[in-house]
């Protein structure tokens, strides 16, 4: 089997949804190293765990994020550990951390500490502000970085105090973003010799979600607040629905394709949708439409819903529950939950790749017990077998 | 500029927000976006659009913000891709590229005769990036839906949002500009392996799939314990208390988490609780927990008369994580932002000084920011045509001519 990132080495010293960057890269195939403190990654104490008691080996978030890893415990807090790190590095070609904000400099082993046993090493820094400036030394958190960023302003109903999004969402993009930011440096590694270190803020990574945002309300000279499950920058004339609405069993997601207005007479038998009033200002008749719709909907349950609302090309969806995920016909058929025996010899159900690459596929894999590869990695670099790097030859 | 991905040339035929996102990211990092668009594409564009500046044609078309946002840093050519000569062009162009993007539904690009196999036929190296909502295979393959519809299906709605309301969603395209970022991943690991082997390939980038890796916890939660996870607000499983406040002014809000018991008793010391301090019915996470509506009253009775950056300072002073939710004002003057720089002013011709976002990271050796400018619509045709492809002068006003291409939106008049 090829794997796209054959022949890469990463260090890989994140903790928590962070540790998405390394999951990354451990899919397409590169041998990633999880330097774990000795009580393990936060994410190995995050609920869930299966069956709901703690477990450091069966925590949902470590199965998902350290998949493809291999761990090393190391204890940073002490030099012995520290020259084992730096000589680690010697053998990689690129390292992802998202310890706080001048800990490793302060031990030692900063880029600029690093790049003494590897020259072109690739690093990228993860952190929720950045290594530099006047907020660099502040505390973050998961909303904390959503609230600076902006996203956090735009998401909840107008009413009521913004709301975050589910989980770490923030905090796992910003991994996502410290994935590209490490194969740009790769790839820029291969095209010159010159390695580069990234530094990654999650306030930044927050502001990139904005998508336009940001730039609309400077161009208007406006603030445009949350709007719920509505489209931002409603005018009269902007299209509707595009919302979440209730229905008989559930709610669905209600769109109407702007080509096609006269569409939701055809779903909902409602003539009052294709009135000239309507059509011109849909917006501004939000609320007129949501009232129509809750009465048709209330009828039906989200399923037949949106096999109606397809059939007719209006894009329509249901909004699913977890339990209505993981029995969804669609990832069934495209083997999208994949079962993986762990190291503790379970077989977990769990989502499988982000992305199909078709001659490169992408890896489901097991996490690593904690420290389960201490020994054969720090064995093979007393051994200098780890010495050759593989990463750097070019075809 | 950068030019980490300088030398690599990319083809990219996408609306929207997820294609156009992966391709500026590429071309901010330096490699060559050639932008394919129809050829009367914007030529009608509704909705508020800023004046041109002084002196420059006033052209709408040119001057859509959210276009202009996210395909900065490329060029620019209209193309009708469903003519056979167009699709000849466009093959040629395909022939001279290393990376194809498309994000249209999964029958179009195999109707036009511009699939992957197509494409290889012409250049067998092409690394062909597909952003279908769903994929190319299952039973909703066919399916039609945007960013919010999708958001819909993976969970992210059901479990964003207030306990006691409606399912809601991330507050703009989370899953475009998630998928996005993940095309830019396996493109760029797509060509690592090319460069090793020879080897193009195809690659499939589920908007669905790939904004499921961020309800893995309450997928694995209905997996492995049978339970459906709900909506928690703003509250967290873990830190407590966490929330957001209201504060002194219109719509000001701070986000506040505590992290440890240390960080509560700081907290607790700005907001004139001391005597919860050492209240051991607050001791731990868990029974926080538990008096969490207690808690945000008592928040909000400090937070709610004061101005939403001072209370961000104190708290954070006192080492206790704390943001206001700065709108989109609060963005420019934020001063860890102009410190990172994370707007990327760009001129441009018709809009004058446009403030770009910039990818999250910034590199000791430069390579970061957005790249250059979005370009003028039909910019390119010349340089893609002529000097690209080897086209005569009088080949390229045959396709002028013909409506295969054009300098100005096919149906665009210019305003009196």
């Amino acid at each position: 089997m090829t794997n796209a990132l054959d022949g890469l080495r990463v260090l890989d010293l994140t903790s928590g949804s962070f540790g998405y960057a390394g999951r990354l890269l451990a899919g397409l195939g590169a041998d990633v190293v999880k330097v774990e403190p000795p009580d393990g990654d936060a994410a190995r104490r995050q609920p869930p765990f299966i069956g709901d008691q703690p477990d450091l080996e069966r925590a949902a978030r470590h199965l998902h994020f350290n998949a493809g890893k291999r761990s090393v415990v190391l204890d940073l807090d002490i030099e012995p550990d520290r020259e084992q790190l730096r000589a680690l590095v010697g053998t990689v070609d690129a390292v992802v951390e998202s310890l706080p904000v001048g800990y490793l400099a302060a031990r030692g082993l900063g880029y600029d500490d690093l790049i003494t046993r590897q020259s072109d090493l690739v690093m990228t820094s993860i952190s929720y502000f950045g290594q530099t400036g006047p907020y660099a030394e502040w505390g973050g958190s998961d909303v904390v970085a959503m609230a600076l960023g902006g996203y956090l302003y735009i998401t909840g109903d107008p009413d009521r105090e913004p709301v975050k999004c589910y989980d770490n969402l923030i905090e796992q993009q910003t991994a996502l973003q410290a994935a590209v930011a490490t194969m740009v440096g790769l790839t820029n590694r291969d095209f010159t010799g010159l390695g580069d270190y990234f530094d990654v803020s999650a306030q930044d990574a927050a502001l990139f979600l904005l998508g336009g945002n940001a730039q609309t309300a400077y161009f208007a000279q406006k603030v445009y607040p949350r709007v719920g499950t509505r489209l931002l920058y409603p005018q009269p004339e902007s299209f509707y629905p595009s919302t979440i609405r209730p229905c008989k069993d559930g709610f669905v997601h209600a769109h109407t394709n702007m080509r096609f207005p006269d569409l939701m007479t055809a779903l909902m038998e409602e003539p009052r949708f294709s009135e000239p009033d309507m059509l011109a200002t849909p917006m501004g008749h939000a609320d007129e439409f949501d009232q129509l719709m809750d009465e048709w909907l209330s009828q039906h349950d989200k399923f037949e819903v949106v096999r109606r609302a397809q059939a007719l090309r209006l894009p329509f969806t249901e909004v699913l529950t977890p339990t209505e995920i993981v029995a969804d016909e669609h990832l069934q058929e495209r083997g999208f939950l994949v079962e993986i025996e762990q190291p503790t010899g379970e077989h977990v159900r769990m989502p499988g790749a982000p992305i199909t690459m078709t001659a490169t596929p992408w890896q489901p894999q097991a996490a690593p017990l904690l420290g389960q590869h201490t020994r054969e990695v720090l064995d093979s670099l007393a051994g200098g077998q780890a010495a050759a790097r593989g990463g750097t030859s070019d075809a | 500029m950068p030019e980490a991905l300088k030398g690599i040339r990319v083809l990219e035929m996408t609306v929207a927000v997820a294609g156009p996102t992966a391709a500026h990211v590429l071309g901010d990092m330096g490699a060559e976006v050639i932008k394919v668009e129809e050829p009367a594409a914007r030529a009608h564009v509704p909705g508020a659009i800023p004046p041109p500046v002084e002196s420059a044609a006033d052209r709408r078309h040119n001057r859509v913000v959210n276009f202009n946002e996210l395909n900065r840093s490329k060029r620019h050519l209209p193309l009708n891709v469903a003519t056979p000569e167009g699709r000849r062009v466009f093959l040629d162009l395909a022939a001279t590229c290393d990376v194809v993007i498309e994000n249209f539904a999964p029958r179009v690009m195999g109707n036009l005769g511009i699939d992957y196999e197509d494409l290889k036929a012409v250049n067998p190296a092409i690394v062909m990036v597909s952003m279908p909502a769903f994929g190319k295979s299952g039973p909703y393959r066919e399916r039609i839906s945007y960013g919010p519809g999708i958001d819909a299906m993976t969970g992210m709605s059901h479990l964003t949002g207030y306990p006691d309301r409606m399912p809601g969603k991330p507050g703009n395209f989370f899953c475009d500009q998630n998928a996005g970022l993940h095309a830019v991943f396996c493109i760029l690991a797509a060509l690592r392996h090319r460069r090793r082997t020879g080897e193009g390939q195809y690659i499939e980038m589920s908007m669905l799939e790939g904004e499921l890796q961020f309800v893995v916890p309450a997928v694995m939660d209905a997996l492995l314990n049978q339970r459906d996870q709900v909506r928690l607000g703003n509250r967290h499983a873990w830190l407590a208390p966490q929330g957001v406040y209201r504060c002194a002014g219109d719509d000001a809000w701070i986000a506040i988490s505590v992290a440890d018991d240390e960080e509560w008793r700081a907290l607790c010391a700005v907001i004139g609780q001391t005597e919860l301090q050492a209240d051991p019915a607050y001791a731990t996470s868990a029974l926080r927990q538990e008096r969490h509506d207690d808690i945000d009253a008592r928040i909000t009775t400090w937070t709610s008369v004061r101005d939403k950056l001072e209370v961000q300072e104190q708290l954070q002073a006192a080492g206790v994580r704390a943001g206001a939710a700065l709108n989109q004002s609060d963005l420019f003057r934020d001063p860890q932002l102009t410190h990172r720089g994370s707007f990327s002013w760009m001129q441009h011709p018709e809009v004058g000084a446009f403030p770009h976002t910039p990818a999250a990271w910034r590199s000791r050796r430069g390579q970061h920011g957005a790249g250059g400018p979005t370009p003028l619509f039909g910019a390119d045709v010349d340089y893609v045509l002529r000097e690209l492809l080897g086209r005569s002068e009088e080949e390229v006003a045959g396709l002028v001519e013909r409506q295969i291409t054009t300098y100005e939106p096919l149906g665009w008049h210019p305003p009196d």
